[in-house]
């Protein structure tokens, strides 16, 4: 079958009532989380993957993952949308990836063109979403089929390479990003070892045998720790919000934002692409581009149109690139897709080359319900940007507890164990103070999700090659691996030296 | 206060590395005919995580202090991590619907001690809106009340 005839039954899949529902859901939640701070796309993600799997308990296997996976995939891609909203009209970014957004959308909220930067930044947004999907869509198939020729070898290289550059570009401390990755990898080893069968680590507890959930870790890190931040460093200030007069931008500020746009897409989608720079990296990437090139670089601060829509596209652009290695490669390349990774294995589906075989209806189902969910995200976004602003003034006072709650609710409804509310509890702590004291968390929820894989896949090279380490040197496209993360940990590090600024992935 | 983090934090680190080189001794090497059994992967990621710690403990010389402090809001969050606690540890005795409600309503009026018959409506209605969406529509499965009852 081609890949069109795939595309079709894709749509099929994602227009079924209840997946249009879904993907409904998922945008309009993934707008909310995007429009407040304080929740990012991660802790959404990750709050809302119990509260699915739920909903989703009554449909078949397969149809369950393809609906769970469209709505969390619509929350992902539904928060960059979002981000966008508080930046403009507050001068607070709703996420990290729309930081660079306030520097010119709140400069032109001032001047009382708050409409047309909104208006811009969600055609940008939708312009960037329907280029990577296509990109998406050409990539995936021979893709994968690179990526079945590998063996175990280049796949452990690979899972390397993923985690080293996410630990390069995660944080300030590279130094503390590995040691957040081993950690990770550590805590992934606990419990009953799959391919011997010895129970490692348990101290003959039985709750251990089944290894630590990553959604107990992933819920309690990122949702639950992000929480305790916000009692702890309680801030009272009264923002005053732009108003909203004219929705429509002029001709002059489309063909002002026109080239942006399309020049932010691009660059957005390989950003996202690479693992460990994710839309973060993408939109201030873009902003510097287009200051760069631009004919009267002095306008931007000021509240120039392109200094909105660049960033916009890119932040979009890279959220479906990250999407490409983890369905083709099944390597997340970030914090939120290996969120959205582990989501998918706990539906026993494994993201990766074989995706597309075995599950076309899931990987498929997804890509086109991306299509739908981006046309809902423009259509929602026009019209009701003044609901949405709104939703920043639910008062902290309702919002927090109940974030603590639906965390409780979310993971003892999947787990149905009170150690596992405990571990969540002790887990927020935790949270709390590494993201205070730099410590990043993504890349321990990414050591956690690939660690298993990583080890299997070393233990079968060895096995394969009768126990010599060299087998992932002298393979070449192990050995280029290899070296591509040698270089991505080492590079920064030189840089740093000689005083230069490296930019640092906040989001992970 | 970050320096002191750090270095804490690298210890702590160290003895978690050196504990899991420990635990993986322990382990039986290979429980069939393949070279590498199931403690290798552990044993190198202890090695790993002792190495990075000491890394990090010497970093934390070098590390200049920043002098930044702000007020830490203790009080309420002592409250709302001891309600948590206590919601946790009586959730499977006392039932969904009585804690949730209890929990929602203190922490309601910890983060802001004000209009006590809107925190009682809206921890009302989520507790029991949760569960009989969850037990009655989803079919799933919740310590709806108390075990006594």
């Amino acid at each position: 079958m081609s890949t069109l005839d795939y595309l079709f039954q894709g749509f099929g899949t994602a227009l079924i009532w209840y997946n249009i529902i879904f993907a409904f859901v998922g945008v309009l939640i993934g707008t909310a989380v995007g429009v407040l701070p304080g929740i990012g796309p991660m802790s959404g993600v990750a709050l809302l993957i119990p509260v699915t799997a739920s909903i989703t308990g009554g449909l078949p296997p397969e149809q369950a993952a393809t609906s769970a996976i469209i709505l969390l995939a619509g929350v992902y891609y539904g928060a960059m949308y979002g981000g966008s909203t508080t930046s403009i009209l507050l001068n607070t970014p709703g996420e990290s990836s729309s930081v660079v957004t306030t520097l010119d959308g709140y400069q032109m909220a001032k001047k009382g063109r708050a409409g047309s930067a909104l208006s811009i930044a969600a055609i940008g947004s939708f312009v960037a979403g329907i280029v990577t999907l296509i990109a998406l869509i050409a990539l995936a198939k021979p893709l994968s089929e690179v990526a079945l020729k590998f063996g175990p070898a280049e796949y452990f290289s690979l899972m390397l390479l993923g985690l080293g550059a996410v630990s390069g570009l995660a944080g300030k401390s590279v130094t503390k990003a590995l040691i957040m990755t081993v950690c990770g990898l550590l805590l992934g080893t606990i419990g009953i070892d799959t391919v011997s069968g010895i129970a490692r680590f348990t101290f003959e507890v039985p709750w251990l045998y089944q290894g630590i959930e990553f959604l107990t870790i992933a819920v309690g890190l990122f949702a639950v720790g992000e929480v305790f931040k916000t009692i702890l460093e309680k801030e009272d200030e009264e923002v005053e919000m732009a108003r909203i007069t004219n929705m429509l931008p002029s001709k002059e500020e489309f063909k002002e934002s026109a080239g942006p746009i399309a020049r932010g897409s691009i660059l957005g989608f390989f950003v996202g692409i690479l693992p460990g720079a994710g839309a973060t990296l993408a939109s201030f990437f873009s902003y510097i581009l287009e200051k760069k090139i631009s004919k009267n670089p002095e306008k931007f601060g000021k509240g120039a149109i392109a200094g909105v829509a660049a960033p916009e596209s890119a932040n979009n652009a890279a959220s479906g690139g990250a999407m490409i290695p983890l369905l083709t490669l099944g390597i997340p390349g970030s914090g939120t897709t290996a969120i959205l990774m582990g989501a998918l294995m706990m539906y026993n589906i494994q993201p990766g080359p074989l995706l597309f075989e075995d599950h076309p209806q899931v990987a498929w189902g997804l890509i086109a319900s991306m299509f739908i969910g981006n046309l809902m995200l423009l259509i929602l976004n026009l019209p009701l940007v003044k609901v949405f602003a709104k939703i920043i003034q639910t008062p902290k006072k309702y919002l927090i507890p109940m974030i603590i709650a639906i965390s409780i609710f979310g993971v003892y409804a999947v787990q149905v164990s009170t150690n596992d509310l405990l571990l969540l509890l002790a887990c927020g702590v935790l949270g709390y103070f590494f993201s205070k004291n730099d410590y990043p968390i993504a890349p321990l929820v990414l050591g956690l999700v690939l660690g298993p894989m990583i080890e299997n896949n070393l233990r079968r090279a060895l096995t394969i090659s009768n126990g010599d380490y060299s087998v992932f040197l002298t393979r070449p496209i192990s050995l280029a691996f290899l070296l591509i993360t040698v270089l991505w940990l080492v590079v920064p590090f030189i840089m740093k030296r000689r005083g230069k600024d490296v930019v640092i992935n906040i989001e992970g | 206060m970050e320096i002191k983090f750090d270095r804490i934090a690298s210890v702590m680190f160290l003895t978690i590395g050196v504990l899991f080189i420990i635990g993986s001794k322990n382990l039986s090497s290979s429980s069939y005919g393949s070279v590498v059994g199931p403690d290798i992967f552990p044993l190198i990621l202890g090695g790993a995580l002792v190495l990075l710690s000491i890394r990090l403990f010497y970093e934390t010389f070098n590390a200049k202090s920043e002098g930044s402090k702000e007020k830490l809001q203790y009080k309420p969050f002592l409250i709302i991590f001891t309600a948590t606690l206590v919601y946790i540890l009586t959730l499977e005795t006392v039932g969904y619907v009585i804690t949730t409600f209890l929990f929602l309503f203190v922490c309601f009026q910890t983060m802001e001690r004000s209009k006590w018959i809107n925190s009682l409506i809206i921890s009302a209605s989520f507790s029991g809106l949760v569960y009989f969406l969850f037990v009655e529509v989803l079919k799933g499965t919740l310590p709806g009340w108390p075990i006594w009852f």
